[in-house]
């Protein structure tokens, strides 16, 4: 049998590749060897792209408004910047003003009528109306008092979560306290900034980098704002049906609602949880199936009618490509990292569909120029 | 003659009137919707007054908005997009708490609560219906075709 031979070009691009990955093996391991070094840049990194992706993300969603108002006559730049800062402010603020009493007082109500029924609940009526029998709680309960398993659990995971929440609430908090003035100066020199980053690229490239920032703005600014209304919407929605099924505390259930859906498609489940939980053990109010029927109607009307409109069919991301991104970039930032995880997948998106588009494009002049010659 | 099954383009004058008699029509169901939730009746407050008022002032806004609409009908005539999502967007949310307002408005009225989860399926599936045929033949928008 004749050995195939294999060509110069081929053997070219071995070695090449070889000597790619023989060259990134030394990186890594020369990254290895100063590891502290590198976790020290990689945490200034860190600290840098938070604020700056947090002030681009939340730069796509107002600016339009403002290249709206100046299509109307409202300038120079600094009068409608200022507008609509004042605007979304006093938005916030007001938000803040009239709804933080209302669920402060739920959390209250809850509290001093609800939990003492509740761990009454649990110590009493729970025994008689355990499914594997009285005799099996009882020794549960014994075994749970002789071993101290609850105390010895609160005593380690206490100090953790208050670890885990200053590591998570500093960065974020840090990242918001930075936002405004960021945003500001961001937003006063929106195009100046876009023309200087433009400068840096080699004009050969400067079309394609154009068009694809672009393609980014406008589907992940839409994709977005999109989702900045849903949660709004569906957090009042969900507001207006728990009141109106008769469950208690329904400004704290609606706003779970508005706030977790910022993950789409999961964030609904994840709030249907507590209501839930709520009416099972709850004396008064709707059963648990007519909350999870809620629910079912609005994950019914968030995933089929929102969704699709928000996103493109060309932007609509799998479920499991947002729970993977949610894993990743939540490993990564934090909770940030979380909120930002679908918009950042669908950037990734948007990149990988430009590219996709321009080698199309590149074949299909290749080949014109070939029948033409 | 061949006949092309091409569907048709509105003006935003077209649009625009669904959108703005949609939203007359649902304006009284939404104020009542945000009164609700807030417990802005108290109950020695007669709601029947309020209800006329809220009529009074969802005519007043019709028959504005209708001159307002007639005098702008030859400009936006003229303007055609091919697709009208961010119109059919504003529609659905507003037809969502327009449901959930019509159950407050049967309330007000002395309804019975036990049929309010049938009255909230029955006017969700009308409403669903109404919006699907309204968005594929006006919005040009057909949620059943394939991806």
């Amino acid at each position: 049998m004749k050995k195939r031979q294999i060509s110069d070009e081929s053997l070219n691009r071995i070695i090449k590749y070889l000597a790619i990955i023989i060259l990134g093996f030394g990186i890594i391991l020369l990254a290895i060897q100063f590891s502290d070094f590198w976790n020290w840049i990689l945490r200034a990194i860190k600290s840098v792209i938070i604020p700056i992706s947090l002030a681009y993300f939340s730069a796509l969603i107002i600016f339009p408004l403002i290249k709206y108002l100046e299509k109307k006559g409202v300038g120079p730049r600094g009068f409608s910047l200022g507008l609509v800062f004042v605007l979304t402010v006093g938005l916030i603020f007001a938000a803040f003003y009239f709804l933080t009493p209302l669920i402060i007082n739920e959390i209250k109500n809850f509290f001093t009528d609800d939990y003492p029924v509740i761990v009454d609940y649990i110590n009493n009526d729970l025994r008689n109306e355990f499914l594997f029998g009285a005799d099996l709680y009882d020794k549960i309960i014994a075994y749970v008092n002789e071993t101290n398993l609850i105390a010895d659990t609160v005593d380690s995971f206490v100090p953790k979560l208050i670890t885990s929440l200053t590591n998570m609430l500093l960065p974020l908090l840090t990242a918001f306290a930075l936002l405004p003035i960021l945003l500001i100066f961001y937003l006063n020199d929106y195009e100046v900034i876009a023309e200087r980053m433009r400068s840096i690229i080699p004009s050969k490239h400067e079309k394609n980098v154009a068009e694809l920032s672009s393609r980014l703005n406008q589907t992940v600014g839409a994709y977005l704002r999109g989702q900045l209304i849903l949660m709004v919407v569906l957090g009042s929605v969900a507001t207006i049906a728990y009141k109106l099924i008769g469950l208690k505390y329904y400004f704290f259930f609606g706003f779970l609602v508005g706030v977790t859906n910022i993950i789409p498609y999961f964030g609904m489940l994840i709030a249907a949880v507590p209501p839930i939980v709520y009416t099972f053990i709850a004396t008064s109010g709707p059963g648990p199936l007519l909350v999870l029927l809620v629910n079912v109607a609005m994950q019914f009307i968030e995933g089929n009618i929102f969704q699709p409109l928000i996103m493109s069919h060309q932007l609509s991301l799998h479920p499991i490509i947002i729970i993977i991104s949610i894993l990743f970039f939540g490993s990564l930032f934090g909770a940030i990292g979380v909120i930002f995880a679908s918009p950042i997948a669908a950037s990734i998106k948007v990149i990988y569909r430009f590219f996709t588009d321009l080698k199309k494009e590149k074949l299909k002049n290749s080949t014109t120029e070939a029948t033409s010659s | 003659m061949i006949k092309i099954n091409r569907p048709r383009i509105y003006s935003k004058y077209e649009i625009n009137s669904i959108v703005f008699y949609g939203t007359m029509l649902l304006l009284m169901p939404i104020v009542l919707v945000f009164t609700y939730v807030f417990d802005a009746f108290t109950n020695n407050y007669d709601v029947r007054i309020y209800l006329l008022i809220l009529v009074g002032i969802t005519v007043l806004f019709t028959i504005i908005g209708t001159i307002f609409l007639l005098i702008k009908r030859d400009k936006l005539k003229r303007m055609v997009k091919a697709t009208y999502v961010q119109e059919f967007y504003y529609l659905v949310i507003i037809s969502i708490f327009g449901i959930l307002g019509l159950v407050v408005l049967y309330k007000y009225l002395g309804g019975s609560p036990e049929y309010i989860a049938s009255i909230l399926v029955l006017s969700l599936l009308l409403f669903a219906y109404v919006l699907l045929n309204l968005g594929r033949k006006y919005f040009n928008l057909n949620y059943g075709r394939k991806k």
